[in-house]
């Protein structure tokens, strides 16, 4: 193991003694879940922690690293922190492939009970955005803390562990849902136990950027951090709120939540709403901030508009959960509330797209030339374009039309997979190569194939959900000229049946762009180094390269 | 003035309290009230709790993910009222650990499905929806039939209940297996204790058809069968105190 | 705890208004302070030339 030999012999002593902690909580969960599906989590964290013990013992004698190591940054859980985030994209998109087909061609569950809509629904949310997103937003984070504050991690143990932490709490919430273990909080699902780890990692990653900011070289934090801060900061604190709930005992998976009713209703979309906000966007936005200027070769066009957005954003956001709940039991000041800041959200919405696109003005030349640097700005267009609609769909009155149908599925789609998945490739592709140190990608001419599969990917998706959204929202309100409702449920399910085939379509283009993309990552890692073989690979020598410091 | 400036760039920390100010008023000051609410919105005295076979009912239709296509929460808006029934209020899922309102339909709303079918359609809408509805898109559910249902652990989930502010007796923690069983076996001795607890209104026959048995079937089609009605006021105001 | 509902109302109808836009004055003036432009400036410009390992001594 690679990894373990860039850890000093103390950092293996730790790791193999929280290994073993961590085993014998499995250990425990194991022994007191016996009758229960937690049983199952209990024995998944001991081969977990048996797996890793292992791991480290494998590499405990090799020689320790010296000094020089602190003369470079420590880019191992960068390095494995995106190689996790593609797989998890793999994986997450072809569950969100599968049950889009679900809803065309409802049996392809094959008769079992894991496989049915309910249960790999939430497998494809917590998949791309806890597993894709978040393993990319950890490991991007790690990178840009450390170059923009010109220091290095404070230790290597810690990162890694926050790393590999992150990817347990992923693969317990992921198997959960098939096991039928769920709180059922719309991205909050996994239980109190697997909730409870994820706190614990969360305040090391924390400790983390603290640490790293506090033995920052450069006097001012550059922004990007901020916003990679606010993600960690706010996303502990709702992460802790909404997850409030009384187990039914030490050996049971289930709990209850704390709140009932319309208090949990306010407290899970306060949640859900700054999940997007903080978690999809905050952090993301602290990656365009750092790759797209350095891709770009531009300093950002206005430092200053992405601090007034960044305090938008952080102030705006938190107020607006409450327009998912129009016209419910929720009273009506809090409905008002909601919407009138999620329309005044659109300002530093824009301002963060607006400073994104007018950075690359002078530099449109490369956007042109560059697949990697088009994704970014693509991301930022669908950035605008999806906080305009969330604004708009903020109003109550077109909210009773969107509301319940999959006009919302478009619209969070055109942001995770057009704004989302679009800068993370961006930030991905930039970064394998700088990080792996090698001259490009393995092939430019497939980044730009993925770019294609994306796009069309996007549009046939959202298009396909804008669509059966707005004509289902319709149907369900339409009355004939006797005054009574002019569709039955089942109308409406009808007519969305060509909708959900082609967002299934939608949905497996942009899982090719996906896998396209893992092959020429792993590709790029693989392949040693080339010292300029000419003619070997032309598209290679055609494309400009961008490199950090141009 | 501008030494507060200074500081907050400086120090990590200093941006750190700032976010968290920032970011924590804003819920604070939009979910704070919502905890005092009582004080405002309707009451309902004859509002009942689930019974123990109503709870697992919940808790697979949460295992199973309904909620993620179907909601429980009417709009105040007229076709719903007219598609689905009289809008949801806000008491009739005060005893909900967690709320299933629900953001989506896929399939329609379920706020007040509770009487709407026959046990033997849901039944047979389980096992097979597209036996009932050609055109569903649902997922089949056949094995909730022969799923012997767990009820050793009953007791513990109505304490967890009382625990977070459902007002279960402790009565009906310790009878909650047997009320389990007997609000699906109508010939059983057990049906006396079960109704004295929960009121003589209780449900109680075999949802599944098989009295013999307590399968998944009979909690999750007693559960779909309260829905909307463990309280009536919001099809009859005037039994509303508050108002 | 016997808080009133429509003192929870007022507090946040009144202070969150006012917090509002002092923040906003607070973020305006300290974004558009003449003498952080430098600093700003500095930073925006500051990632692009980076070399590949941590500055060392400066502290």
């Amino acid at each position: 193991m690679q990894v373990i030999a860039t850890l000093t012999r103390s950092e293996r002593q730790w790791a193999l003694i929280i290994l073993l902690v961590l085993f014998a909580l499995g250990l425990a969960l194991m022994a007191a879940g016996r009758n229960d599906p937690l049983a199952g989590h209990g024995a998944l964290v001991m081969i977990a922690a048996l797996a890793a013990i292992f791991a480290v013992i494998s590499g405990y004698f090799t020689p320790e690293p010296g000094d020089e190591r602190l003369d470079h940054y420590y880019d191992e859980p960068s390095k494995i922190g995106l190689v996790l985030a593609m797989a998890w994209a793999a994986v997450g998109m072809f569950f969100g492939v599968w049950v889009a087909a679900l809803l065309a061609w409802p049996d392809l569950t094959f008769d079992a009970g894991w496989a049915s809509f309910g249960r790999i629904r939430p497998v494809h949310t917590t998949g791309v955005i806890f597993g894709f997103g978040g393993n990319a937003l950890i490991a991007t984070s790690f990178y840009v803390m450390q170059r923009t504050s010109r220091a290095r991690l404070p230790d290597q143990l810690s990162p890694l562990f926050v790393l590999f932490g992150y990817n347990l709490f992923c693969l317990l919430a992921v198997s959960g849902y098939m096991m039928g273990i769920t709180q059922s909080k719309e991205y909050a699902e996994p239980e109190w136990y697997a909730d409870i780890w994820l706190v614990v990692v969360w305040v090391v990653y924390f400790v983390i950027y603290l640490r790293t900011l506090a033995r920052r070289n450069e006097p001012h934090i550059y922004v990007a951090n901020w916003y990679y801060l606010a993600f960690i900061l706010v996303v502990a604190m709702l992460h802790i709120v909404n997850n409030l709930a009384v187990p039914v005992s030490f050996g049971s998976a289930k709990s209850y939540s704390l709140f009932s009713g319309v208090q949990d209703a306010m407290t899970q979309w306060w949640y859900g709403h700054n999940a997007v906000a903080f978690f999809l966007t905050s952090g993301f936005l602290g990656m365009l901030y750092y790759y797209m200027p350095k891709r770009a070769g531009r300093p950002i066009y206005s430092y200053r508009m992405s601090i007034i957005s960044f305090w938008g954003i952080t102030f705006f956001y938190m107020w607006a959960g409450s327009h998912h709940l129009h016209y419910t039991a929720l009273p009506q000041w809090v409905q008002s509330l909601g919407m009138t800041f999620s329309i005044m959200l659109l300002i530093p919405s824009w301002v963060s797209a607006g400073n994104a696109l007018m950075t690359l003005n002078g530099a449109w030349h490369k956007v042109r030339d560059d697949a990697v640097l088009r994704f970014m700005m693509v991301a930022a267009v669908f950035y605008g374009l999806t906080t305009f609609e969330g604004s708009f769909m903020a109003i109550r009155t077109v909210n009773s039309l969107s509301h319940y149908t999959d006009w919302t599925i478009g619209h969070v789609h055109a942001g995770t997979l057009g704004w989302v998945s679009m800068i993370t490739f961006g930030a991905i592709y930039a970064s394998v190569p700088w990080l792996w140190k090698r001259p490009a990608m393995y092939s430019t001419q497939l980044v730009e194939t993925h770019f294609w599969f994306a796009i069309a990917g996007t549009i046939v998706y959202v298009f396909a959900m804008w669509n059966s959204g707005i004509i289902q929202g319709l149907m369900w309100r339409t009355y004939n000229d006797s005054g009574t409702l002019a569709y039955s449920f089942v109308d409406s399910l009808i007519a969305m049946h060509p909708y959900y085939i082609a967002r299934t379509v939608g949905g497996l283009l942009f899982l090719t762009g996906t896998l396209v993309g893992c092959y020429n990552v792993w590709m790029t890692i693989r392949t040693a180094p080339r010292t300029s073989t000419t003619g070997a690979e032309p598209a290679l020598a055609e494309q400009p390269l961008l490199q950090p410091g141009e | 003035m501008f030494g507060f400036h200074y500081r907050l760039e400086r120090k990590a920390i200093g941006l750190v309290l700032g976010i968290i100010f920032v970011a924590s008023i804003g819920g604070i000051f939009e979910i704070a009230p919502l905890f005092t609410i009582h004080q405002t919105v309707e009451d309902a005295p004859n509002m009942r709790v689930y019974t123990p076979l109503e709870l697992a009912g919940r808790n697979i239709y949460t295992r199973e993910g309904c909620y993620a296509c179907h909601s429980q929460m009417i709009r105040t808006l007229r076709d719903e009222v007219e598609r689905y029934g009289p809008y949801s209020l806000a008491v009739e899922s005060k005893y909900d650990h967690p709320m299933l309102w629900g953001s989506k339909r896929t399939g329609p709303d379920l706020a007040r499905i509770g009487g709407k079918y026959s046990d033997e359609w849901h039944v047979a809408h389980l096992i097979n929806p597209r036996d009932v509805v050609p055109e569903s898109i649902m997922p089949r559910y056949n094995w909730l039939s022969h799923t012997a249902l767990r009820t050793d652990d009953l007791s513990a989930h109505l304490r967890a209940q009382r625990a977070v502010g459902v007002p279960y007796t402790d009565e009906m923690i310790a009878n909650a297996a047997a009320d389990a069983a007997a609000q699906s076996a109508p010939e059983s001795p057990l049906v006396e204790g079960l109704t004295k607890r929960y009121g003589e209104a209780t449900t109680v026959r075999s949802f599944d058809g098989n009295p013999a048995e307590l399968t998944e079937m009979d909690a999750l089609i007693a559960y779909l069968q309260i829905l909307g009605r463990l309280t009536d006021v919001a099809t009859h105001p005037a039994s509303a105190a508050g108002e | 705890m016997t808080v009133e509902h429509d003192t929870l109302l007022w507090l946040s109808k009144s202070i969150g208004l006012f917090y509002l836009i002092g923040l906003s004055v607070a973020v305006m003036v300290y974004v558009y302070w003449p003498s952080n432009k430098k600093r700003f400036d500095r930073a925006a410009s500051a990632i692009l030339h980076d070399e590949d390992r941590p500055t060392e001594g400066v502290k």
